[in-house]
């Protein structure tokens, strides 16, 4: 079983000159722990749009568990699916456990299972202490934690985060990174955008790279790094492969 | 059930922690309503309710001088100011006076003026009794040209001001010229046959006017007044205002992400919609009832009527919920639209204004030009409006206000419609 698989995916957004996507395909099996990378605009984000259902897709096909992802599946593909978006989204003026509780209510789960479920996480990433402190005053880190908290609620399958150590400091980085290997080997399947190659080939078992729309590489990170003796790691091969002109 | 409840309390707690935020919410309306109820209230009077001081001018010396003086202090209406520091007030210094605005009106009674009436009268009375077979013996003066008590007003003087004074003063002199008439025929007539103690009375108002209640109220009379007109007014101008923060809470949860994690999360977003949509209605409600309290309550303290209310509160409930109904949807139509808070706040807050303009809030629509009364009659506040007086001035129930709520009900779900097709369109 694939946890998720893109096929010929196609998409253009309205009055862009260019497509987003031009034909991309790619599919990870169940419990892999997978690397989107790319440059800017390579078209992460508008993948990233379509798997969650944000977005249409021109053409092509995406599933998610070998569910095709349209109007019949999108509720049952929530359900499986969490999602940690780029932006922090929380509400900045409740506090860790007011939009942790919020947002499970929102899953349908609620009283103890939902409150002991939320210190448990909290526990996990270092929180326990700040759980009724107001968003807003947290640090950058403790956002992006809070942030995958409420990703992780309702214990989805697939995994998919964007970017989740942006701006974060070594301990908070390390602590994140820690989790997702943990998560991982619980056996859920976990894609992870970041542009940060170091991070990604220490944590990631396979990796796809896109540019301009399309795949232009995927497979095991390391037999990666090991077919190209010029590449030292995965930022090398990354580089021979997109090349180094600076993207907008 | 759980998103919407769930929803009503982030909503909550998010209004809790703006302190700030909350005091304004209820307060401003507060301080509005109040401001404009007494500011709005002198317009609102009718002029027979203000008492003005009159300068007059007396030329004459005469009766007319004296009746005119004694008949103005009776009406209640006006102070009469015939002398200043000791001195009988001249032609030119009255003049002077109201020119400056230090008065608003003038009379100069002409000399002989009593003469000319009386003459008038005297010739009336001459003409009917030869024409009675009564011998004529009244005094009639040679002149026949007509004399004028002369008004002057101070020409910042509104026109609907000057046409109330000068109508009222006229019935004033008309008055005096009758009573001067009917004097003079008794007189004539007692001379004939009839022997001196015998008072006559003479009843000229054989039919009256009585104003009665249209509907089947058993309240008495309820005054259009200032507090009758703003109190429900601005308050619904108020809870217009809920758009501001609405449409700043769906811009900040667009910009913020959390808009983009509900939609992730599975389930209708309309249950949350509802649920923030429920939440803000009821904050309407809220500041619609304390706006009334300050109607009953405050206002009086401060000089002004007590707001009278209807008898139907199921009807002015079903009202207060339209209303905030119709608000939160605009507020979420404006939220949608607008990319920006400064965008949504402006584009809001000005739009408000105008659809309350037009509709019939900052002045009744009854005495706009009529293409202004069809296009006012087409904003959503002035149906809240004409519902509310339908409940408080007319003493209507809740089937009466069936087609106002309906239309504010139903131009909620089209505004609804439009955020939904709006954000569809921006999400592919």
């Amino acid at each position: 079983m694939t946890s998720i698989s893109v096929q010929d995916l196609h998409k253009t957004y309205k009055g862009a000159l260019e497509p987003s996507l031009s034909g991309l395909s790619f599919s990870f099996p169940k419990g892999a722990m997978v690397g989107l990378l790319g440059p800017n605009g390579a078209g992460k984000t508008t993948t990233i749009s379509i798997l969650c259902g944000l977005v249409k897709a021109d053409g092509g096909q995406a599933r998610i568990f070998d569910l095709p992802q349209d109007a019949a599946n999108r509720e049952a593909i929530k359900r499986i699916t969490g999602i940690v978006p780029q932006q922090i989204a929380l509400f900045p003026h409740l506090t860790a456990v007011e939009n942790l509780t919020y947002f499970g209510n929102l899953y349908g789960m609620k009283g103890k299972p939902l409150r002991s479920r939320i210190d448990e996480y909290l526990q996990m990433f270092g929180l326990e202490k700040a759980g009724n402190k107001e968003v807003h005053r947290f640090s950058g880190g403790m956002k992006r934690r809070t942030n995958i908290i409420a990703a992780i609620l309702h214990q989805p399958q697939l995994l998919i985060l964007d970017e989740p150590t942006a701006g974060v400091d070594v301990q908070s980085r390390s602590m994140i990174l820690q989790f997702l290997r943990e998560y991982n080997n619980q056996g859920v399947s976990i894609v992870y955008t970041s542009h940060l190659l170091e991070e990604a080939q220490t944590i990631c078992r396979e990796v796809v790279i896109i540019d301009e729309g399309k795949v232009v590489v995927q497979g095991e990170t390391a037999a990666l790094i090991a077919r190209h003796p010029e590449c030292r790691n995965l930022e090398d091969v990354f580089l021979h492969y997109t090349g180094h002109a600076v993207r907008d | 059930m759980l998103r919407l409840l769930a929803t009503i309390r982030k909503e909550w707690l998010l209004l809790l922690r703006d302190r700030t935020g909350l005091t304004l919410l209820f307060a401003m309306p507060l301080v509005l309503i109040t401001v404009m109820a007494m500011i709005e209230d002198a317009p609102f009077r009718d002029y027979q309710e203000l008492k003005f001081d009159i300068l007059t001018v007396d030329n004459d010396h005469g009766r007319l001088g004296r009746y005119i003086r004694e008949g103005l202090e009776y009406t209640g209406q006006f102070e009469v100011v015939d002398s200043m520091n000791g001195k009988p007030v001249t032609q030119q210094q009255a003049l002077d006076l109201v020119n400056k605005g230090d008065y608003k009106i003038c009379i100069v009674i002409p000399k002989g003026a009593t003469g000319a009436i009386v003459s008038n009268a005297n010739r009336i009375v001459n003409d009917i009794s030869k024409r009675m077979g009564i011998p004529a013996t009244l005094p009639v003066g040679t002149k026949k040209d007509s004399l004028n008590v002369a008004v002057y007003f101070d020409p910042a003087s509104k026109k609907a001001f000057k046409s109330a004074i000068h109508q009222a003063l006229d019935n004033f002199l008309t008055q005096v010229e009758t009573d001067l008439l009917l004097e003079r025929i008794k007189q004539q007539l007692r001379k004939k046959d009839m022997p001196e103690t015998d008072t006559m009375e003479i009843r000229l108002k054989a039919v009256g006017l009585q104003e009665q209640l249209t509907g089947p109220s058993k309240q008495i009379d309820v005054i259009s007044n200032s507090v009758q007109h703003n109190v429900p007014a601005w308050s619904i101008f108020a809870m217009f205002f809920i758009v501001i923060p609405i449409a700043g809470n769906m811009i900040r949860e667009r910009e913020d992400g959390s808009l983009l994690r509900m939609k992730l999360i599975p389930g209708s977003y309309l249950a949350i919609l509802a649920g923030k949509m429920l939440f803000f209605v009821c904050i309407c409600v809220v500041q619609f009832y304390l706006m009334i309290q300050v109607g009953i309550h405050l206002l009086p303290l401060l000089g002004l009527p007590k707001l009278v209310l209807g008898q139907s509160h199921a009807a002015a409930l079903m009202v207060a919920i339209s209303i905030g109904l119709t608000a939160t949807a605009y507020g979420i139509l404006v939220g949608t639209i607008f990319k920006t808070p400064n965008q949504a706040l402006n584009f809001g807050a000005i739009s408000i204004v105008i659809l309350s303009a037009i509709g019939g809030i900052w002045i009744p629509l009854e005495i706009m030009p009529p293409h202004m009364q069809f296009i006012g009659r087409l904003s959503p506040l002035s149906w809240g409006l004409d519902a509310i007086n339908d409940i408080y001035l007319r003493n209507m129930g809740v089937v009466h206000i069936g087609g106002n709520t309906g239309k504010l009900v139903i131009c909620a779900v089209v505004m609804l419609c439009i955020a939904g097709a709006v954000e569809k369109r921006r999400m592919s």
